[in-house]
C-alpha cells in the first residue's frame, strides 16, 4: 500500500515537474531535462514487467499531451521500460537483489547506479532524438544532443534522489 | 490452438511492447505527416486548460514588456491613420470603400504555451474555433512571422511555428524582389535560411526579408526578418540566404490570426484552373 501511494505521488510530481519545469527551461546547445527516465528507474525491483510497461505509457502520454510532441516520450519511456528488467538482470550483485533496498544511487552504490540507470538513459536518449530527427541527417548534432542531454540528466537526477528519496533501513 | 495459446503466453511481454509502441511511434508519424488526429495536442480540451491556467501565473512577468510592445505598435497605427496625415491634394485623397474592400481580418490571441528547442517546435494559443480560427490560417506578431495554424479545438489552437523543419513559408527579398522559400536548420532559434535564390544577382547585408502572399495566408510585405549571410550552394547556382529573424521566438506573448476573407474567392478560381487542366 505504501509503495503505491509513494509511487502514484512520485508519478503526478514528475510529470508535473516535466511539463510545468523541464519544457520550460531552454538550455541551448540541444540540452533538454527529460527527467522521466529516472522516475522509470526508481520503481520497485519486483515490479511486473507488463505493469511497468503501462506505467511508462501512461506517463508518455501525459507529458506528450502537454508538450506537442505526439508520442515521442511515450515512445522512448516504453523502449527504456522493456530493457530495464534485462539491464538488471545482467548487473545483478553475486547474492541477487535485495528487496528491501531501493533502485537508487543511495541503496545500490554509485557504481551501480551509473551503470544501469547510464546504459537505459542513454538508449532512451538516443531513441528520443533519433525518433525527433527521423533522419540520418546532421547526425552529429543529434549526437550531441544525446550526451549533452545525458550529462545533464544524470546530475539532476542525482540531485533529485538526495533531495526526494530516503536510504532505506539496512 | 494450443501452440497459439503457448505462443502468446511466452511472448506477451514482448507483445505488449510492441502493441504500444506500434501505437506510440504511429500517432508521431501520423502527426508528422497529416495533422487531423486531434487527441494527443495541447489543442485537446485539458491541455489547453492547464496551460491557460499556467499563463495566468507567468502572465505578471512580462506585463511591463508587453505594456511597452502594445503602446509602441499604438503610435506606429497612430501615425498610419489619416487624420494625422497632411493632405496634399485635397480633392484626390481619399478612400472610398468601392476602391478599398477588407481583404483580412486579424484576431489577437495570446500564446500559452510555446518552445523553440525542439526539431519541429508548436505553439498554443488560447482562442479557437469559437473566435473562428480555422486550420492554415496565418500567424504573426508586431515584429514579424510566427506560423500557420495547424491544429483547432473549440477553446485552444496549435501553430505550427517558423521553427519546424518543414514550414515552407514564400519569402521576398525587398530590394531586388526575388522570391524563395523559408526553411529552418532545427538548431538556433534566431536563424533561418531561404532555398532557390540563384546567385546572379547580389544581395546586400540587411536587407529586408518579407512575406510574399502568393498562397494568400499571409498579406504581402509581413516583416521576417534581415539577410545575414549568403552562402554559396555546392554545385547549384543558389545562394542560401542566412536571414535574422526580426521576432524572438523565445520570447512571445501577443499575436494576431490572420483570417483571409477572399481566401475561399481564390481557392474556387484556382481549383477551377486545375479542372480545366484535367480535362484537357
Amino acid at each position: 500500500m505504501n509503495v503505491i501511494v509513494v509511487n502514484t505521488a512520485r508519478f503526478v510530481l514528475f510529470v508535473f515537474l516535466q511539463i510545468f519545469i523541464f519544457n520550460q527551461l531552454e538550455f541551448g546547445f540541444g540540452i533538454h531535462l527529460l527527467m522521466c527516465p529516472l522516475y522509470i528507474m526508481l520503481l520497485p525491483f519486483e515490479m511486473n514487467i507488463i505493469i511497468l510497461l503501462m506505467i511508462a505509457f501512461g506517463m508518455g502520454i501525459f507529458v506528450d499531451v502537454f508538450s506537442n510532441t505526439y508520442g515521442l516520450h511515450t515512445s522512448s519511456l516504453l523502449l527504456m521500460a522493456y530493457c530495464r528488467p534485462a539491464i538488471f538482470k545482467v548487473f545483478a550483485p553475486r547474492e541477487n537483489y535485495d528487496f528491501l533496498k531501493k533502485p537508487t544511487y543511495l541503496d545500490m552504490g554509485h557504481l551501480w547506479f551509473i551503470s544501469t540507470f547510464g546504459l537505459l538513459l542513454f538508449i532512451h536518449n538516443l531513441w528520443f532524438f533519433m525518433l525527433e530527427a527521423f533522419s540520418f541527417n546532421g547526425f552529429l548534432y543529434t549526437f550531441q544532443k544525446v550526451v549533452l542531454s545525458f550529462i545533464f540528466i544524470y546530475l539532476v537526477s542525482i540531485l533529485l534522489q538526495i533531495l526526494l528519496v530516503k536510504r532505506s533501513n539496512k | 490452438m494450443q501452440q497459439l495459446i503457448a505462443f502468446f503466453r511466452r511472448f506477451r511481454v514482448f507483445l505488449v511492447f510492441i502493441g504500444l509502441q506500434i501505437f506510440a511511434i504511429s500517432t508521431y508519424v501520423q502527426y508528422l505527416s497529416f495533422p487531423n488526429s486531434q487527441y494527443l495536442t495541447s489543442a485537446s480540451f485539458v491541455g489547453g486548460k492547464f496551460f491557460g491556467f499556467r499563463y495566468s501565473i507567468m502572465k505578471h512577468f512580462e506585463l511591463e514588456n508587453s505594456n511597452k510592445k502594445l503602446q509602441d505598435e499604438n503610435v506606429r497605427l497612430r501615425k498610419l491613420s489619416l487624420n494625422n496625415l497632411y493632405q496634399v491634394n485635397r480633392y484626390k485623397f481619399h478612400v472610398a470603400d468601392t476602391v478599398y474592400e477588407q481583404q483580412y481580418d486579424f484576431i489577437s490571441c495570446l500564446i500559452i504555451n510555446s518552445n523553440t528547442s525542439k526539431i519541429n517546435n508548436y505553439f498554443t494559443l488560447d482562442a479557437g474555433e469559437l473566435q473562428g480560427i480555422e486550420r492554415g490560417m496565418g500567424v504573426f506578431s508586431q515584429k514579424g512571422v510566427i506560423g500557420v495554424v495547424h491544429n483547432t479545438s473549440p477553446h485552444y489552437s496549435v501553430v505550427k511555428s517558423v521553427l519546424t523543419k518543414d514550414i515552407n513559408i514564400d519569402v521576398l527579398v525587398l530590394p531586388i524582389g526575388l522570391y524563395g522559400i523559408l526553411k529552418w536548420d532545427g538548431k538556433d532559434p534566431r536563424h533561418g535560411s531561404i532555398t532557390g535564390i540563384t546567385n546572379d544577382l547580389s544581395i546586400k547585408k540587411g536587407s529586408k526579408v518579407v512575406t510574399r502572399g502568393g498562397a494568400g495566408i499571409f498579406p504581402k510585405g509581413l516583416l521576417v526578418g534581415y539577410v545575414e549571410k549568403l552562402l554559396p550552394v555546392e554545385g547549384k547556382p543558389l545562394w542560401e540566404v542566412v536571414i535574422r529573424f526580426s521576432e524572438d521566438y523565445r520570447r512571445l506573448d501577443r499575436v494576431y490570426v490572420i483570417k483571409n476573407l477572399l481566401m475561399k474567392e481564390q481557392h474556387l478560381l484556382e481549383n477551377e484552373l486545375q479542372k480545366d487542366n484535367t480535362r484537357q
